[in-house]
């Protein structure tokens, strides 16, 4: 019994060991179409960021609300929200402070039209 | 250890939880640029939209905003989306990048440690930690494009081309704004006797972002004009040239048209 585990199962195990030590660490898949929901989170604060500067011109809620789509399930608001406190905690400027809060206040009151939804 | 990698590279590989801009798949990627755009049309900060299409990681950011205004023009969205993104594209043509390389004040990250950040060569156009805080030292532009189509484009020139390498009699349109700048996806609508025909500036942007063509037909009289209400400029046909061996041919015509 122990000449079966020696000679099959140990060098099976150490091979699949291998593969996945070669296959998740050291040359792991290349992914090249992520979401925008896979985003670093300084990235994606700046992606909220880029919609809420956009929303400070045109004012286009619902326009908003589908780019903010983008980043996830969430509701938009607590996308916003989210931006919001990071924001705040990595010291954005006060002007990008403030259109993230208006964003936000668009998005608490933003009810998507039937055929949005 | 085929088994393994199979699993490792199939079955689970790893997920990616952090990735860049860089990564993002193509109709992301289109989505951010006009989120660009609209920021940029918004705020008016060149260098900050530069460092943020600059994530995206596209061999030219100019030409790949003009393909992008094609699509969506050719898709038939919202016609203002398209001017910004075209905007965008023409002003970044337009304006040469001058800014020394920003200082990065990086903030710390959720977890304070950096995560993988590009080399700091290219800081200034891939912020790293926190790209909300290249805002404040990014030099904010004074001149701006304004490619409002319509009756503001008045014609300015009009000259005759004779060249038999265009293979066609061309009616060949620049739009220029104010500030002679050429301008991407303004309408030109060319008619004739029984026709009509409607078509955007900046969709052949290696002559100019603010060029269009038309083919024209021998045995026809055209008239353009830019915008549904700009003035008509009529009486256009092919004018008669002469080849290098004394043969006529019909040539072509470049109008250029400008805001006062």
């Amino acid at each position: 019994m122990r000449g079966i585990v020696s000679r099959l199962l140990f060098p099976l195990a150490l091979g699949i060991g291998l593969g996945l030590l070669y296959g998740w660490v050291i040359q792991p898949a290349q992914v090249v179409d992520v979401t925008p929901a896979s985003l670093r989170a300084d990235y994606r604060n700046d992606y909220v960021l880029i919609v809420a500067e956009a929303f400070a011109g045109d004012q286009n809620t619902a326009l908003a609300a589908e780019r903010l789509g983008i980043l996830g399930t969430e509701p938009p608001d607590e996308i916003v929200l989210a931006a919001l406190e990071y924001a705040r905690q990595h010291s954005f400027t006060a002007p990008e402070v403030d259109v993230l809060q208006q964003l936000l206040t668009a998005m608490q009151t933003y009810e998507p039209s039937p055929a949005q939804t | 250890m085929a088994l393994g990698l199979a699993y490792a590279w199939v079955l689970a590989p790893v997920e990616y939880v952090e990735a860049d801009p860089s990564r993002l798949r193509a109709d992301f990627k289109a989505g951010y640029r006009e989120a660009i755009a609209a920021s940029y049309s918004a705020a008016g900060d060149l260098g900050r939209a530069r460092a943020r299409l600059a994530l995206l990681a596209d061999p030219d950011p100019p030409q790949a905003l003009n393909a992008q205004a094609q699509q969506m023009l050719a898709a038939g969205e919202n016609f203002s989306l398209v001017e910004q993104v075209a905007q965008l594209a023409a002003d970044i043509v337009s304006t040469p990048q001058v800014a020394p390389p920003l200082t990065v004040a990086l903030a710390a990250t959720a977890s304070g440690s950096p995560q993988g950040s590009p080399s700091t060569a290219t800081v200034a156009a891939m912020p790293t930690q926190a790209p909300a805080s290249i805002a404040t030292p990014t030099p904010r532009p004074t001149q701006t494009a304004t490619p409002t189509p319509g009756p503001g484009f008045v014609l300015i020139e009009q000259k005759t081309v004779c060249d038999e390498d265009l293979g066609a009699s061309l009616l060949q349109i620049i739009v220029l704004d104010s500030r002679r700048r050429q301008v991407p996806g303004v309408e030109l609508i060319v008619t004739w006797n029984g026709g009509e025909d409607h078509f955007f500036t900046g969709f052949k942007p290696e002559l100019g972002n603010g060029f269009a063509d038309f083919e024209m037909e021998a045995d026809l009289v055209y008239a353009a004009r830019v915008g549904a209400g700009g003035a008509p400029v009529s009486n256009l046909a092919p004018p008669p040239c002469s080849g290098d061996g004394g043969a006529s041919f019909p040539g072509s015509l470049l109008l250029t048209f400008a805001q006062p």
